[in-house]
């Protein structure tokens, strides 16, 4: 307590000079916060609490809440003028913000460092008077190497503090000196200091581990010894799978050095492994061949291309540039690239060529439906999700009524605008569609028709004059029988929920339903965003298109994910890049 | 280069010491640089825009030593070229350890192979770590134990001296038999619960829902809670249901009770409840349930599922009562606490404990009080709670019968 109130005698004043400064240009109050944490971290410990002085945290609260206001203006803006698309890059973000829930500002208190870390190489003496001043748990060697390989330090430093420990210990250094001093010449791109660091552990030690094999391809890739590098991915090998990383370093040193073949191989065994590999591999074979053109490198280019087309990958900003220069560098074909988006209506906007449906072929149908029979419905105990005689009840309905147009989830619906009960909420939806004539199936649970304050019983009479109505048993779950009536009902059905449908995505088995399923779910999803009362009801429009590396000989539309723009993984990027073949004269 | 290693050898022991104590113009140091500069040409060039000439044969003095003092060891192991992804892996795991990552330090041939047949490296770094912390729980009770040894020894030794010097008789009622007696009194209660007791049942057909780890978790869960019913004033008699023998349950369970587990006063069967119980009186206990229990009924047969869900498989136990066509009911937990973290399921012996509780008092705030700490914060309002009560009564119309002051509901319901 009386801590507490020493440190308070103190603090009003760091504060007042640091409000002053800040508020002047200042509507950021989330800098006013890191300034004021920094301070009061390095003064004193206990004082991690929050500035919570009444008069000064008002000012704060009120910055605050200006900012946030100043802030979601602007997303509310953009929002208006270019209403993104349910499943784009960033919608969910922005969806999370409009809602009103603001992200966690990471409020991360400065690392305070226990020492001063030496900035140029010290002598042993140095040292062991650094040593003496050094309290803590860990050992001294250890707290030091770790700091300066956060650091970054200069090698020299780090060398003189190895030879320091040599020094003392007979000339040997333990092993995680020796790895993090590595990991600092490698860092520093140091070559020779990374060979020599090899030669020490290849004859000390018989083995190393994966972290040290790892720091040691990185390093040698650069120099002339770049085919060990490969050697000890076969050491790795031997014990674990290497990681992409891994298979990537030694990629880019084949590349480097000229050897393509290696380069492929190397490739190919990575996708043998079932790893991913990461998109700066794939980046680097675009990015080596600009001048050599033979047909066997292109057709291996196409190659991944392809393969980003059936994995459902999308390359990154410059990943898509080196793309377009490797496409514009063939001579004789004169493509042309160029960054756009795609129309509304599935249009390239710069060639005007149409994009992909994003409607299944048949037979991908087929096997969806099937799937999602099995996996997510019945999911090998039927009692999990539904009973059996309730299943058997839905499917002799479902085939008794004519194939549905438009399959709602009647809960999700309800609970979509809080100000109203549900039932309201759901008949104004039905009610909206039911006059376009089309056939409806709303699926709910057995408490809806239990008259409530939420649920009216008049209103729930008309939504069953409007629809047909299935109702399942309050414990089983709806969504898997939306998905199965919408399914069951051919390609033209479409069914209204704002639910992402993550959870049963994830029933699925392996990645290619999953992708198929998350096909199907863009082409038939409509989400209300409008609707309240007596506006007229709107859907998020649905893409008519798929967003997929694709080709048609002489064209290729690539999507490719923005730098600045975090997308979840139920979103798809918004940019293109078009790549055009002038028709050679 | 094996002619300068050779030659270096002689010289690598008295080179140390001389390198650094003395000044860098020794010879031997001259020797070294220019051994070093002739393998690594470019390292030298390097060095010379470094900033601090002087200290160069300092800091480079140590890598010579490290190759040279290493040589040595090199030849005995030329022997086992032919080592195998086992032995390779146990180096491994050396290197991890010098690495201060979390592995043993000792790890037998069956926990390597069990090491080899996990299916993913996060797998593996996750038993490894498992392998660490059980490591050291047993160092540190070893610690324990031989410290306590020795205050032992200490302590005798010094009543030793006293028991030697005065001694005096002393009378006694008892003999010294107090954990037999205790034994014997379970004993007999156990018995009573056998004949008389309120049937409860652990249902037993999780086990292949359950991975090794899991399984293990959920034995030592029941033996627990075994344990907890034996010391009570009114156990339970305890059937465990649908035991197959021969089952990694049972086999489990017959390893950790040794000879004991023959003279258990627990039924075991192979059979279900649903054969040894009238349907109607059986209660399944899953936190899955939609209906939640208000009060402990006497007259029911409650079952719990022996079930330590790890990898979170939501409604596997509320599928099986609904498969059986079972009342199900969970623990009005959010009512009577302000739930803070973690997960609604309850281990085992909380689960039993809580049932003893309520079945000798009745009273919800006692029992709850094993709910772990730090999964709620604190008690809902009394009055609060007692409130909704009032509502919900009101809205099922029962409230006739509801008489006030009473909130002990089993009297009300009769």
């Amino acid at each position: 307590m009386t801590f507490c109130l020493s440190g308070f005698r103190s603090f009003p004043k760091l504060w007042k000079s640091n409000l002053c400064f800040e508020l002047g240009p200042a509507t950021s109050s989330a800098s006013v916060f890191l300034r004021v944490h920094c301070v009061i971290g390095n003064q004193q410990r206990w004082f991690s609490v929050k500035p919570t002085t009444p008069p000064n945290s008002k000012v704060l609260n009120l910055l605050a809440t200006k900012a946030r206001t100043h802030k979601k203006g602007n997303d509310n803006d953009k929002q208006v003028s270019s209403e993104p698309h349910y499943f784009a890059a960033g919608a969910a973000k922005k969806r999370s913000q409009l809602s009103g829930h603001p992200q966690n500002q990471g409020h991360d208190l400065p690392v305070r460092s226990t020492l001063q870390l030496p900035t140029k190489p010290l002598n042993s003496k140095e040292w062991d008077k650094l040593k003496e001043d050094f309290k803590g748990k860990a050992s001294f060697e250890d707290v030091v190497i770790s700091q300066m390989a956060c650091n970054c330090s200069s090698v020299d430093t780090a060398k003189s503090l190895l030879a320091w420990v040599a020094a003392k210990n007979n000339g040997i250094v333990g092993y995680n000196l020796l790895v993090k001093y590595l990991y600092l010449c490698v860092f520093h791109k140091q070559t020779s200091e990374v060979i020599d660091v090899y030669e020490i552990m290849k004859a000390k030690y018989k083995n190393l581990e994966s972290g040290g094999y790892t720091l040691l391809i990185r390093g040698l890739i650069h120099s002339d010894r770049w085919r060990e590098a490969l050697l000890l991915l076969e050491d790795i090998k031997k014990v674990m799978v290497p990681s992409k990383k891994n298979y990537d370093d030694c990629i880019q040193g084949a590349l480097l050095h000229q050897d393509v073949n290696l380069a492929w191989s190397l490739y190919r065994e990575l996708l043998g492994l079932n790893l991913i590999p990461p998109l700066e591999t794939l980046k680097a074979f675009f990015d080596y061949d600009k001048d050599i053109h033979d047909d066997h490198y292109s057709n291996q280019l196409l190659d991944i291309l392809l393969y980003l087309r059936n994995n459902q990958l999308y390359p990154g900003e410059s990943f898509a540039h080196s793309i377009k220069t490797w496409f514009e560098s063939i001579p004789g074909r004169q493509w042309k690239g160029q960054l756009t988006t795609v129309q509304k209506s599935g249009q390239c906007s710069s060639c005007g060529r149409t994009m992909e449906s994003i409607h299944l072929a048949p037979e991908e149908y087929e096997f969806l439906k099937e799937k999602i029979m099995k996996d997510v419905i019945d999911g090998g105990d039927q009692y999990k999700k539904t009973t059996p005689e309730e299943l058997k009840r839905f499917e002799s309905f479902v085939n008794s009524c004519p194939p549905f147009d438009i399959v709602i989830d009647g809960l999700n619906v309800g609970k979509m605008f809080p100000k109203c009960h549900e039932s309201q909420n759901l008949l104004a939806v039905v009610s909206q569609l039911a006059q376009q004539n089309l056939q409806l199936l709303v699926l709910g649970r057995k408490h809806m028709l239990r008259p409530n304050s939420q649920w009216r019983k008049e209103e729930m009479e008309k939504v069953q004059k409007q629809a047909h109505c299935f109702f399942a048993d309050n414990i089983s779950e709806d969504d898997p029988f939306l998905l199965y009536a919408t399914l069951n009902s051919g390609n033209h059905c479409k069914f209204i929920t704002k639910d992402l449908f993550r959870d049963h995505k994830a029933c699925l088995p392996d990645a290619r339903t999953k992708r198929l399923f998350f096909k199907w779910q863009q082409g038939h999803q409509l989400a209300i965003i409008k609707g309240f009362q007596k506006s007229k009801l709107t859907f998020q429009h649905i893409l008519s298109y798929d967003t997929v590396v694709q080709t048609t000989g002489d064209s290729w539309h690539i999507p490719y994910d923005e730098d600045l723009v975090q997308r979840t993984s139920c979103e798809v990027p918004t940019k293109w890049l078009c790549l055009q073949r002038k028709a050679p004269c | 280069m094996n002619v300068a290693v050779r030659f270096l050898r002689p010289f690598a022991r008295c080179l140390v010491p001389y390198t650094f104590h003395m000044r860098p113009s020794n010879l031997y140091s001259g020797v070294l640089q220019r051994y070093m500069s002739s393998k690594v040409p470019s390292l030298s060039c390097h060095n010379k825009d470094s900033t601090s000439p002087p200290e160069q044969l300092e800091l480079d003095g140590w890598k010579a030593t490290m190759k040279s003092s290493i040589q040595e060891d090199s030849v005995s192991e030329v022997s086992d070229k032919d080592e195998d992804s086992l032995a390779a892996t146990r180096e491994l795991i050396e290197m991890w350890r010098l690495l201060g990552r979390e592995v043993p330090e000792h790890i037998t041939e069956e926990e390597l192979k069990t090491l080899m047949e996990c299916s993913s490296k996060s797998a593996k770094k996750k038993y490894l770590r498992y392998l660490y912390v059980k490591e050291n729980i047993k160092k540190a009770r070893r610690i324990k134990k031989e410290m306590k040894a020795e205050a032992r020894e200490e302590a005798k030794r010094s009543r030793l001296l006293e028991t030697t010097t005065g001694e005096q008789k002393q009378d006694f009622m008892f003999l010294r038999l107090w954990d037999r007696q205790m034994n014997v009194a379970e004993g007999w209660k156990g018995i009573q619960a056998m004949q008389f007791g309120q049937p409860l049942v652990f249902d037993m057909a999780y086990d292949n829902y359950m991975r090794p780890s899991e399984l293990q978790n959920a034995v030592s869960q029941l033996l627990e809670s075994e344990g907890c019913n034996r010391r009570n004033v009114d156990p339970f008699h305890i059937y465990f249901c649908n035991l197959k023998i021969d089952s990694a349950y049972h086999r489990e369970l017959a390893r950790r009770y040794e000879e004991k587990w023959d003279k258990l006063l627990v039924t075991t069967t192979e059979k279900s409840p649903v054969d040894l119980f009238p349907k109607d009186s059986i209660i399944y206990l899953t936190a899955d349930s939609p209906n939640v229990m208000t009060t402990f009924k006497h007259d029911k047969i409650y079952i719990i599922g022996s079930f330590v869900d790890k990898y979170l498989q939501t409604g596997t136990s509320l599928a099986k009562a609904k498969r059986l066509d079972l009342a199900t009911e969970c623990l009005p937990l959010d009512k009577y606490l302000q739930w803070d973290v973690g997960n609604k399921n309850l281990t085992l012996d909380q689960m039993i404990r809580i049932l003893l509780c309520l079945k000798n008092t009745g009273n919800w705030e006692k029992a709850l009080k094993f709910v772990p700490r730090r999964k709620h914060t604190g008690y809902l309002e009394v009055s609060e709670h007692s409130q909704e009560v009032f509502r919900k009564l009101k809205k099922t119309k029962t409230l006739s019968s509801f008489q006030k002051g009473s909130l002990n509901a089993r009297t009300w319901k009769k």
